[in-house]
């Protein structure tokens, strides 16, 4: 026998002990054993410390609403807090610790807050910690955080993995209980796709915690019967440890499946999985939650819920005492007696809120109807109860039943609203459910077996119906109706002590009493200011008591109070578990350049850009400082030939007998006639006008294109471009498709560049300054025979060319560019030198490109073509957007020419005060030019074309820097452009 | 005879590994060539790919199998389809689809966008399920079922090319991380 407290019978393993310990202490229990059901079983009965109060609480429930019994889980890093160990599956070696306590758990330094009580009322913290001003962020809110909060963090990162997934069903059963096993077993046996999902380790439900017969036989053994028969069917899948947290759109539910916290070693595997299950209709049979009711200490360890009791006794065997007594309003807490008693365990007393008979003959019990418990004794655990007569009576646990709550979450995640049923005292679905989703069982409020068991058949059964299978499924499974009637009965009057709502959060009778005194008459205010329903369990023991207390204060009835607003996840998920696998470099997928490997086996420094990576510099030997290679590679490409892998650029294939018409109708400037074998440069306008990207656009043939695009708006601009095409102009025939990834694509820059290529591109084209101009484009073949694309755009301000092969070759051709520019000392550049040289000719880029840019900024107001109409055209025109003294791209270098410039700084005229309406501008990019010598950069400045030669300051306020700087051309190289066209 | 010569690379590298029950490899030696229908052709559509590579035009989400170079034609989108093939010469691969069609359709080749790799084996929907939002089910993706969707933020089509094979395709840039997902799934969810 494990544990002094264990009863004959329940649904465990005898023949393995499983060794645990809980604080240090060593314990043993039985495979089937929660921690809790173990704990009790060992005669632990404190088990951790209130919210607030510091209170000795113990375990209250037996399933996921659990609020008292939080542990953590697990050491060092695998350290798990505010746990329930009702839902802790047992496995041998598990470590456990109690929680919220400072010194011990039974000697908590911390407890003294449960004597200053009186000051820590509900909203003390809005009241307490006014004055002074100054002490609240350094004296108050440290104090409060250092006590609040239930368990600690392992401060490590979580060395376990998660995962998610997606299934598909025709129907998704919500819980294994007797409705959602009768819906499971209907829509099997006719052969619908069925999930069926439970957040318990063992199917059944009540049927496991109960003395029930179904079709002649006990509950807990039908129940397996049944498991083992969906087991078998090759279209239902059964989800154990599997909590179905909430309902999405379009039938989708997210579920958490606990794969192995039951086990000490994971074996590599993920610990749980967060699945999306997209399905046509589904069932919930979510059972429902027994609610306590609230008299004065109901908090003490010992004090539990009889239901919760009848579970430990009947599925644990475990007696949660020795003698043991009942408090209920309702004809079910009456069963908890009766199956205790038949178990051997003593029952003291039977109290029963109602004037009624006795329900059932229990033997050596109290029975006392009309009764009313209004008070707790016991330190560490309840020794005894007294009544609203004076008696009291010896017992080291009480059973309380205050009715069932049906739990209705899921029904209300899409803003359905539950009703009141006076006849079960308590909220039931509501008539705005979830598309696609029936309720069935308890989860319905209709809470006997034989119902939940008839209703789950029958809610299979239209289900089914509805889409369209028709094989039979079967009978539906048969049980007795036992009694079920309820009285509205939440608090006992007569309590002088604090009578606890919200064991969770320590709320009491009496805050609800306050916050309405204060004015807080909505449920939804009443949660705030008194913090009810909150953390791990949502109030799942506590709302429904806590509005009758509010209702009785108002006047009003519970139905008229309202509930708050449910939301997901119906219980706790792990945020490792919504992350899943996105962590570290996995956060992402990565993409790598043609020429990656060839880079990284040089050393290369990598830059994000996006999702790539891409080369940023090529460190060298001696080279102490990223700008010395970076000046090398610039000077290297101005003096000679530069190569630099700008396969990130978006490319998109056009092609249609109107493609033509529709690249004029998208680019800002005309595109109707430009020539086969031409590239162009092309400016986009958003439909508000402001310029969204740039690139070039290339005519392989007549009816064919090809756009290139930045790096960051590959995507954008291609998505844009489809809704064009399907939705603005469908008449048009026009075909896209990405050649991004068909194409590695390669920067060849310099003066020596047509060298070089000469010996890469096969004898039989010329590329000869006369054959192919700047600006020419066209098919070639490469290396003896490879095909491939040469496009002669400059982005360097040099003598340039872009050639491309298909992607399978990229690396290749690298290397092979590498080898024959050797004789012309060709250099490998990064993006960093890319940068610099397009500051130095001040081409705009993603700084200057910021969504609030237009053509007359980037001085291109001229490429805004009024012969057309295009994408952006008309709201281009508006005024604000063509100032005469509005921003203006322009060039700056600073006076001293030995001081650096700090991009991001703004234009101040001399003198003037850093304020706002002294602000001319910005600087968007700067740039150490190796070729003048000086820093140099580009920004935008009012009326900055005839302010050329003028000083301003170019202050930084975040870096401390306020530079003059001396207003230039943007166009700090060779402004004629002749090196690109020679 | 040129001064280089250029050599091509596989986006996996020619990846094969079998891992439990499930074995993955990276599909090479396949062209790939889009094939756009110009608006108001689809009968000469249909002529030219029943003359050009025996096959008839399989609707968005199906897939048919042609005659001539072992060809299996996608169905991606109304007027659009890839084709996957045995090419001949695989630096002409556009070229050999527009010679088979003629001027009914805009080609583009697209052999070297995709990384394609071959999952298949008893455990294949089970490790799919860890990153394909689809149902792949018999009744719901049937053999030669095509369709477009995303797998851990990346692009992937899947082709249902046996009773437990899928070929996936996904972008030839982010091919490792790609690889790197699948393999995580299959390991996932072995044993």
């Amino acid at each position: 026998m494990s544990g002094p407290f264990r009863l004959d019978g329940g649904a465990l393993d005898r023949s393995r002990s499983l060794a645990f310990r809980f604080d240090g202490t060593a314990l043993t229990g039985h495979p089937g054993d929660t921690l809790a059901s173990a704990l009790l079983a060992n005669g632990v009965r404190l088990v951790g410390r209130s919210f607030k109060y510091h209170r000795p609480r113990g375990v209250f429930t037996a399933g996921s609403e659990e609020p008292n019994a939080l542990v953590e889980l697990g050491s060092g890093a695998h350290r798990e807090p505010n746990t329930r160990a009702t839902v802790a599956e047992l496995f041998d070696g598990l470590e456990a610790f109690s929680q919220n306590y400072r010194g011990s758990l039974r000697h908590d330094l911390l407890a003294a807050n449960d004597l200053i009580a009186p000051f820590l009322s509900a909203g003390f913290y809005y009241k307490t910690f006014m004055w002074p001003k100054s002490f609240w962020e350094k004296v108050y809110e440290p104090a409060i955080r250092a006590s609040a909060g239930l368990g600690r963090l392992s401060g490590e990162a979580d060395p376990d993995s998660y995962d998610k997934g997606f299934l598909h069903c025709d129907l998704l059963v919500i819980g294994a209980g007797p409705a959602g096993l009768a819906a499971a077993l209907a829509a099997g046996r006719s052969g619908a796709r069925v999930i069926l999902a439970d957040e318990d380790f063992v199917m059944g439900g009540r049927l496991n915690a109960e003395t029930h017969e179904v079709n002649g036989r006990a509950g807990a053994d039908w129940a397996m019967d049944a498991v083992r028969e969906l087991d078998s069917m090759d279209r239902v899948r059964l989800l154990l440890r599997t909590t179905v947290v909430g309902a999405w759109d379009h039938g989708v539910y997210g579920a958490l499946e606990r794969r192995t916290d039951h086990l000490a070693e994971s074996g590599g595997k993920p610990r749980q999985v967060l699945w999306r299950i997209y399905s046509r209709r589904a069932i919930l049979a979510a059972g429902a939650t027994e609610r306590p009711i609230a008299f004065g200490g109901n908090d003490r360890p010992g004090v539990m819920l009889a239901g919760a009791v009848r579970a430990y006794a009947n599925r644990f065997a475990v007696g949660a005492g020795r003698r043991i007594g009942l408090f209920t309003n309702n004809d079910d807490g009456w069963r908890t007696a009766a199956d205790l008693a038949a178990k051997g365990v003593e029952v003291a007393a039977v109290i029963d809120v109602r004037d009624r008979d006795p329900l059932a003959e229990v033997p050596g019990a109290r029975i006392l109807t009309g009764g009313r418990v209004t008070a707790t004794w016991g330190r560490r655990g309840v020794r005894g109860i007294e009544l609203a007569t004076g008696e009291r009576i010896a017992l080291d646990c009480l059973t309380v039943s205050g009715g069932w709550n049906p739990n209705v979450h899921l029904t209300c995640h899409h803003g359905g609203r539950p009703v009141w049923r006076d006849d079960i005292a308590a909220f039931a679905p509501g008539g705005s459910l979830p598309a696609g989703m029936t309720v069935a069982g308890a989860a319905n409020g209709n809470f006997t077996a034989a119902a939940a068991l008839a209703e789950g058949h029958g809610a299979a059964v239209a289900v089914l119906d509805g889409l369209g299978f028709s094989a039979a499924a079967g009978d539906p499974p048969g049980a007795s109706d036992e009694a079920a009637a309820v009285s509205a009965f939440w608090h006992v009057r007569e309590s002088r002590g604090r009578a606890w709502l919200d064991l969770q959060n320590d709320v009491t009778v009496k805050d609800v009493v306050q916050a309405h005194r204060e004015g807080f008459r909505s449920v939804e205010h009443l949660k705030r200011y008194t913090t009810l329903g909150m953390a791990t369990d949502q109030g799942k023991t506590a709302n429904v008591a806590a509005l009758a207390v509010m209702a009785e204060q108002t006047g009003r009835t519970i139905a008229e109070t309202g509930t708050t607003v449910f939301r997901a996840p119906y219980t706790p998920v792990p945020i490792a578990a919504f992350a899943g696998r996105s962590r570290g470099r996995e956060f992402r997928p990565t993409r790598l350049t043609p020429s990656h490997d060839w880079a990284a086996a040089r050393g290369a420094v990598f830059v994000e850009a996006g999702m790539w990576l891409r080369a940023q510099w090529f460190p060298r030997p001696g080279e102490t400082h990223w700008r010395h290679s970076v000046d090398r590679e610039v000077m290297q490409t101005r003096g000679s030939v530069g190569i630099c892998d700008v396969t990130t650029l978006g490319k998109i294939d056009i092609q249609g007998r109107d493609a033509a018409e529709f690249l004029n109708k998208v680019y800002a400037n005309g595109f109707a006639r430009l020539a086969v074998g031409k590239v162009r440069y092309g400016l986009m306008l958003r439909e508000d006008g402001i310029c969204y990207d740039d690139g070039t656009t290339a005519r392989l043939g007549e009816t064919h294109f090809l756009m290139t695009t930045t790096t960051a708006n590959a995507v954008l601009v291609f998505r844009n471009l489809e809704f064009a095409r399907q939705c603005l102009w469908p008449g048009l025939d026009v075909h896209l498709i990405s050649a991004t990834e068909q194409w590695a694509q390669f920067a060849v820059a310099g003066p020596n560049s047509r060298s070089l290529l000469r010996k890469i591109v096969d004898p039989e084209y010329d590329i000869s300054n006369e054959a192919f101009p700047f600006m020419a484009c066209g098919a070639v073949t490469v290396c003896g025979g490879t095909p491939g694309r040469l496009f002669r755009i400059s982005f360097s301000g040099e003598l340039a060319y872009e050639i491309a092969v298909p992607a399978r070759y990229g690396e290749s051709l690298m290397a092979a560019l590498m080898a024959a520019g050797e004789e012309f000392d060709a250099v490998a550049y990064g993006t960093e030198a890319l940068g610099v040289m397009r500051v130095e000719k001040g081409h705009a880029a993603g700084p200057e490109l910021i969504g609030q840019t237009t053509a007359r900024m980037l001085g291109m107001q001229r490429m805004v073509s009024k012969k057309k109409d295009c994408i952006g055209n008309i709201l281009s025109e508006r005024p604000e957007m063509n100032r005469e003294d509005g921003l203006e791209l322009i060039g700056f270098r600073p006076v001293d020419r030995s001081q650096e410039l700090p991009s991001g700084a703004h234009f101040l005229a001399p003198g003037a005060e850093p304020t706002t309406a002294n602000d001319e501008g910005w600087m968007t990019s700067v740039a150490w030019s190796p070729e003048l010598g000086h820093a140099i950069g580009l920004g935008f400045i009012r009326n900055g074309h005839v302010r050329i030669g003028e000083t301003v300051r170019a202050w930084d306020g975040v870096r401390g820097r306020d530079v003059p700087v001396e207003i230039v051309s943007a166009h700090f190289l060779d402004p004629e452009g002749e090196r690109l066209r020679g | 005879m040129a001064d280089f010569a250029l050599e091509p690379r596989a986006p996996l590298g020619g990846y094969a590994e079998t891992l439990g029950r499930v074995t993955l490899a990276e599909a090479t030696g396949l062209a790939l060539v889009s094939a756009a229908v110009p608006n108001g052709g689809d009968e000469a559509f249909a002529a030219a790919l029943a003359e050009g590579l025996g096959a008839a035009r399989p609707a968005a989400g199906d897939s048919v199998a042609g005659d001539r170079y072992g060809a299996r034609l996608l169905g991606m989108q109304p007027d659009q389809l890839f084709i996957l093939f045995e090419a001949p010469d695989p630096d002409r691969a556009a070229e050999t689809v527009a010679d088979a069609l003629g001027p009914a359709a805009y080609v583009t080749d697209q052999s070297d966008s995709w990384a394609m790799l071959r999952i298949a084996g008893a455990g294949v929907r089970a490790a799919l399920e860890r990153i394909c939002m689809l149902d792949l089910d018999d009744a719901a993706f049937p053999e030669g079922r095509v369709a477009r969707t995303v797998m851990e933020h990346l692009a992937v089509i899947v082709l249902r090319d046996g009773p437990d094979s899928f070929l996936l395709m996904s972008p030839r840039s982010s091919a490792g991380s790609f690889l790197h997902a699948v393999e995580v799934s299959v390991e996932n969810t072995a044993g």
